[in-house]
Parts: C-alpha cells; structure tokens; sequence
C-alpha cells in the first residue's frame, strides 16, 4: 500500500538525525498540516500549534517507522486531524471559547468582490459546516488526496466519503449563491 | 457512465476530472466525447465553485514555527537513538557481567564441594553475601 511512498526516503534519513532531510520534510510538510489545521480551526495560532505538536511526532515516530502498513502523509494528516479534533472539543466544551468572529460584510457595492472578500466568504461558509463534510472538502479539494486516501484517514469508506463530499460542497453552493453558478 | 453518474461525481469531487477517483476517470473522459455539451456546463458549474474555493488562502507557516519544529527534530532524534544505543551496550555489558559471574559461582561451588563436606547452602551463603556489598563481619 506504501508502494512509491514519496515520503519514505527522506523518513529513514530523518531517523538517522540528517539535518537536510530534517529541513526538507519540514518544508514539505508543514505548509501541508497548516493549510489542514487553518482550514479545521480557522485560526492560524491554534494551526501553528496543531502543525508543531504534529511534526514532533513525525520525528519521533521516524526511527520507527515500517514502510508498508500506510503511507507518512496519510498517517501525518491523521495524527494533525486528531489534535484538530481535541481542540474543538475543548471550544465545544467551553461555552465563553467561541470561534473567532470573521466580519460579513458580503460584496462592496461600489467594487464587487475581491480576492480577500471572497475568501472570507468561503471561511465562513467552510466554519457552517458540519465538521465532518468540511474535513471531507478539507482533505479532497484543498490537501487533494485522493478519495482512497482520504476515506482512509476518515476511517469510511469511499461511498461514504462522496456523500459527505456531495453534501458539503451543495452547502457551501448554497452559501455563495451569488458567487458561484446555481 | 450515465449523465447522472458524471452529475454526481462532478458535485462531489469538483471540475476536473483528474482529481475524480481513479476507476471513474475513463468512463468520465469518454462520456465527454460523447456528450461534450452536456459535459462542459456540468464541468463548469463545478468549476466555478473550485475557483470560489480556492480563493480562501491557508495560512502560511512563519519563519519562528518552522526554525521551532527544525530545532525540536535533531536533539530529539539523535538522542532517541543514542539513548538506544546506550541502554543496549548498557544490557550487553550486564549480559556480560552476570555471565562472568554465573560462571565464577560456578567454579567456586563445584571447587567448594569437591574440597570440603560442608553443605552447599552455607557455600552459598558466604559467596552472596560479599556479592551484594554489604559489610562482612569477620570473627577474630
């Protein structure tokens, strides 16, 4: 199942503590785990946080690593999705932490949507969804796994992860009616 | 593959039928040539909302985080393997030594018994105590 795992190469150099290595899956990971955890949290500090604490364990777990059971970026978006998830338990569970406010000021009359509107736009609609659909959305169109890989870091199956795909994205179509085709 | 398959999939996986599961692209492609009209203004409608999607920039890592995690790697690595390497050379010379030892008690027991008819636990006794560290009280 690791056949042609990009990754592997650069793990084993990694466990032997080869700075190079080191520097260069962190380039090419954590811009990776903070476009997961950004889009997950919607909060850079927290994302920081969620990509630091995943990246230590990619170093610990190097040494041990056994290629063939799954490859390092499915396990890493794994590990990154499990802290995520704690820390919205928390929010959840504290009723004062809400999630950061993202002002709607929708389209400016006199110069119609910008770039930065438009993404605020698509945060706000990506935080409305269910948790579920938007690591669905998160994982397939944003880290552009493939549908095997993402149902596996979801632990469901493909059939499973389409019907998540295909409610989440009609949502967010439904949000940015006037931005997108009906 | 029927219009409402490629319907369906498109809503899921988005515009371009490269990022489709892989077991569907063919069929997709083919349904293009047959139908291209149809399959344009589906590919289209998914597109737009990609494009609105794609609008939504991730925040990049900043210079402190990536230096943090770089730094955090090689201490943490290395010392996990030179700790492994300690603990190891560490049980080898253990191995060793209570090898050695078994050997020594080994010797001693079978001289001992060959050489006096004292009971082996008393032998015992006097080879365990001095062993251990403790202070032995000799009798003048």
């Amino acid at each position: 199942m690791s056949a042609g795992d990009p990754d592997e190469e650069l793990l084993s150099r990694v466990a032997e503590g080869d700075p190079a290595a080191i520097r260069a899956l962190a380039a090419r990971k954590l811009p990776r785990l903070m476009s997961l955890a950004g889009r997950m949290l919607g909060e850079t500090a927290e994302a920081e946080d969620v990509a630091q604490e995943a990246m230590i364990r990619a170093w610990r777990q190097a040494p041990s690593w056994r290629p063939g059971a799954a490859k390092f970026d499915t396990w890493l978006h794994r590990v990154a999705l499990n802290l995520c998830y704690d820390r919205l338990r928390r929010r959840r569970e504290v009723a004062t932490d809400k999630p950061p406010e993202v002002a709607d000021e929708g389209p400016a009359p006199d110069r119609g949507l910008q770039a930065r509107d438009v993404g605020l736009r698509v945060a706000q609609a990506m935080r409305a969804l269910p948790e579920r659909q938007r690591e669905a959305v998160t994982l397939c169109h944003y880290q552009e796994l493939g549908n095997i890989e993402a149902a596996k870091v979801m632990g469901i199956s493909v059939e499973a992860l389409e019907s998540l795909l295909s409610r989440g994205r009609r949502a967010l179509r439904a949000a940015l009616s006037d931005m997108v085709e009906p | 593959m029927t219009r409402e398959r490629f319907e369906a999939l498109a809503e899921a996986h988005g515009g371009a039928i490269a990022r489709w599961p892989e077991e569907a692209r063919a069929a997709a492609e083919a349904f293009v040539s047959e139908q291209p009209q149809a399959a344009r203004a589906i590919l289209a409608r998914a597109e737009s909302l990609d494009a609105a999607l794609d609008a939504w920039r991730p925040p990049a890592p900043g210079h402190a985080l990536r230096e943090r995690v770089i730094a955090a790697a090689p201490k943490a690595v290395r010392r996990a393997v030179r700790w492994t390497w300690v603990i190891g050379a560490g049980a080898g010379a253990g191995l060793c030594a209570a090898t050695a030892a078994g050997l020594l008690l080994g010797a001693t027991l079978s001289f001992q018994t060959s050489q006096a008819d004292e009971p082996v636990s008393s032998v015992m006794t006097a080879y365990e105590a001095p062993a251990l560290g403790e202070p032995v009280e000799t009798t003048t």
